[in-house]
């Protein structure tokens, strides 16, 4: 049991947080949201680094590691609020990798990995972060996925202009055949784990800021009213992270476990998200309230993100569905027929 | 990032599993009955002690197996599972004896620790007043020198299980001048004595579990001062920080079967497909395994740098809060069946209102959060 990273994975956690707090400062995200532009040299960079592709197999382009190396790198993408087409292009190539045909798969990753085509992922008729501008969207419709390409997106301006928002109507371009559960309960935990770093950030910027501000000669973070509302920030966010690394874990080490993982780390997140957006700005009066003081951008990232592939109720409904499949098919006091379709959780298990 | 157990590990947990599959206390004694469950979890301590499952965290030469922390949770995530109780000297077991291993004398260890797991001597925790909850430090019992004792005079409160402890942790105040935090001494006190009386409290459930102690004029031997004089307060947070990080798994692990157990007796009566009660028990599961995960995570913190991380501090709140809106929502769910006296639920509902008092309350724990982990100025 060790319920933390390697030393590989610390470092790529900390090369990114470093490289991101230079390249990507608020001021970046500022003046990309406000030209409603990419960072196009971040992208670059990024690319060169072989960032979408950390994912992708090798014999792909890619770096061949794992959905917990993605979900690192998409938290740091959260914490920075980064003007990037990363979420697309990578959850995009997590599906096609997932549940493409070798032609999907060799048309599409080489390209995605190496960040030449840009991808997107999301449901038929719902807003799509990184889709206006992508080569290639991933459509989730009726349990099925289907492969559209750029000219099949609506561009629609949403509330988060740090990205490029589009719908796909379904029926779009053509079928992904492999499995798409699997490739849509990765792409989950991808944002899921984005949320994580947007929260963190939220709750960073919060802390720093009720230390310094003071009213009634006090600081305001001595008082408990906010102090305690921090505590809560902490609690959500730590409490989402432990789901979300979960999930990432499942996802590379047993697949089976993915399914429930995933719907809790998307659950977890995805209100975790919007709760820490929220009290940040809360924290900081009416500074918070304003367009320079940044911690809009995150609220936006989040009510955007919380909402992509379903919200908290939509998974929780997932769960609930598992919770109810794994009921003992005879009530308890009865003796258990067959074993065969019981989970441990089961009254006729022997774990139980 | 490995989340199964290794060889050892899992090793360790089949060797339990199939302990606790032969070994069983029968069925617990009727809740209101405090004599005959304490006798019952008295007698399951014996038979843990015999095959050395009772304090397995405990090094092998006091008696136990020198688990890991990690089996130490399995440990009590498998005798939760297992639906067994906890043995009865819990207190000892899980505060005391560690507490005495960090600052005891090799006479006390030798005196005192062999007792605690083999369920001769139990042990209760001293530390509340009436007027020194939260502030501990503000405790006012006193212990004053004569000759080769210390006189002890004041009284304390909510001393859980003090009606059946030989020893009681307690901890007061020998200096009257010093700071408040440096006049106090932690001791051992024998509860079998003229100058400490006993009275249960009763609690919202009905039951006593916890109790009043009036100490007038108990002695104490110089012997039984744990860590040095002047000490007490340092002493007295090892018993703490022991108490949060034992239990954390025992706890969680409660949780989930309540929660299995709602969610099946939901089933039995048709209520999953209701969406507002699928929701709201989908959002238990989360919060239940987020539970887990960050008692996990919080594990593997201590194994490799020694200290919990945030989420150390994070477990007790997030439990607490979980037991409550779990155990608020079944009896809603299930009626005025739940809400009948002596049912199940209904003393579920009752006791969860004190999980947010008891070693700790949740007020006390977002300060520790928010001072010491996310380092905010301190109200003064
Ligand atoms: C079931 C149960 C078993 C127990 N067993 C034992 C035992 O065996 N031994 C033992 O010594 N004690 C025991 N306790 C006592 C327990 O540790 C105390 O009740 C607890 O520490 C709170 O102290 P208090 O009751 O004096 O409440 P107070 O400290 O008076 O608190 C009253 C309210 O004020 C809030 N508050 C207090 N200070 C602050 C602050 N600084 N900031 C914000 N809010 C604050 C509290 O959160 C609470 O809501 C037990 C309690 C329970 C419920």
């Amino acid at each position: 049991m060790n319920f933390d990273f390697t030393e590989d994975q610390h470092e790529i956690k900390r090369t990114a947080r470093d490289l991101l707090a230079k390249r990507s400062t608020f001021e970046k995200v500022r003046e990309h949201a406000e030209a409603g532009t990419y960072d196009g040299g971040l992208w670059k960079e990024l690319a060169g680094l072989g960032w979408p592709g950390i994912a992708v197999a090798e014999e792909h382009g890619g770096q061949g590691l794992g959905v917990v190396e993605l979900a690192i790198l998409c938290e740091e993408l959260g914490y920075a609020c980064a003007a990037t087409p990363f979420l697309g292009t990578a959850t995009a190539a997590l599906a096609i990798e997932a549940a493409g045909s070798d032609d999907q798969k060799a048309a599409w990753l080489p390209k995605l990995a190496a960040g030449e085509a840009r991808g997107a992922l999301g449901l038929a008729g719902q807003l799509i972060p990184d889709a206006a501008g992508a080569d290639v969207v991933v459509v989730a419709e009726d349990g099925g996925l289907r492969l559209a390409g750029g000219g099949d997106v609506e561009a629609v301006d949403a509330i988060d202009p740090t990205r490029r928002h589009g719908k796909v109507a379904g029926g779009a371009g053509e079928p992904l055949g492999g499995d798409a559960a699997a490739a849509l309960d990765r792409a989950l935990v991808a944002v899921a784990a984005e949320l994580v770093g947007v929260s963190q950030r939220a709750l960073d910027m919060t802390v720093a800021y009720v230390k310094d501000r003071k009213q009634f000669e006090t600081p305001v973070g001595a008082y408990q009213a906010v102090s305690h509302r921090c505590a809560q920030m902490l609690l959500h966010t730590e409490g989402a992270r432990s789901a979300t690394y979960f999930g990432a874990w499942a996802a590379d080490a047993e697949p089976e476990r993915l399914p429930e993982a995933a719907a809790i780390a998307k659950a977890a997140a995805s209100e975790a998200g919007k709760e820490v957006t929220a009290s940040a700005i809360q924290a900081h009066g009416g500074i918070g309230f304003t367009w320079e003081a940044d911690v809009h951008w995150l609220y936006k990232r989040a009510q955007l993100d919380a909402q992509l592939l379903g919200g908290a109720r939509t998974h929780r409904a997932a769960v609930a569905r598992l919770l109810a499949g794994r009921l003992c098919p005879r009530p308890s006091w009865q003796e258990c027929a067959s074993t065969a379709s019981c989970s441990s959780r089961c009254c006729c298990s022997p774990r139980r | 990032m490995d989340l199964t157990f290794n060889e050892r590990e899992t090793a360790f947990r089949d060797e339990l599993r199939a302990w606790l599959a032969a070994n069983d206390p029968g069925p617990r004694p009727e809740d209101a009955d405090e004599d005959a469950t304490f006798e019952w979890m008295r007698s399951w301590q014996r038979t843990m002690a015999a095959d050395k499952w009772a304090g397995v965290h405990w090094p092998e030469e006091y008696g136990g197996r020198g688990a890991t922390i990690t089996e130490s949770a399995i440990f009590f995530e498998e005798l939760g599972r297992a639906r067994r109780p906890l043995p009865a000297n819990v207190l000892g077991i899980v505060m005391g004896g560690p507490t005495l291993m960090v600052w005891g004398t090799d006479e006390q260890k030798e005196r005192f620790l062999p007792h605690i797991l083999d369920a001769s001597e139990h042990w209760c925790q001293g530390f509340s007043e009436p007027e020194a909850g939260s502030d501990l430090a503000a405790l006012k019992t006193r212990a004053v020198k004569d000759g080769d004792d210390w006189v002890v005079t004041g009284q304390k409160v909510w001393t859980s299980g003090a009606q059946y402890a030989k020893w009681c942790m307690l901890v007061a105040r020998t200096d009257m001048d010093a700071p408040k935090h440096k006049g106090l001494t932690y001791f051992l006190m024998d509860m079998e004595q003229e100058g400490v009386q006993v009275r249960p409290l009763r609690q919202i459930t009905g039951s006593a579990e916890f109790n009043e102690l009036f100490l007038e004029g108990a002695r104490i031997p110089d012997a039984n001062v744990i860590g040095g004089v002047g000490n007490g307060w340092k002493v007295a947070l090892t018993t703490l920080m022991n108490e949060r990080s034992g239990l954390a798994f025992f706890l969680q692990v409660r949780l989930r079967q309540l929660l299995d157990d709602v969610i099946e007796e939901a089933a039995s009566r048709g209520l999953l497909d209701d969406p507002v009660v699928a929701d709201k028990l989908a959002d238990l599961h989360v919060k239940a395994e987020i539970l887990r995960l960050t008692a996990y995570r919080g594990l593997t913190a201590i194994e490799k740098y020694g200290q919990p991380g945030p989420e150390g501090s994070l477990t007790k709140w997030l439990w607490s809060d979980t037991n409550q809106q779990l155990t608020s929502f079944a009896a809603e769910l299930f009626g005025d069946w739940a809400y009948t006296a002596g049912n199940r639920w209904a003393y579920e509902l009752m006791r969860a209102r004190g999980n947010s008092i008891e070693g700790g309350t949740t007020e006390i724990l977002k300060n520790i959060i928010a001072e010491r982990v996310l380092g905010l100025p301190r109200l003064k």
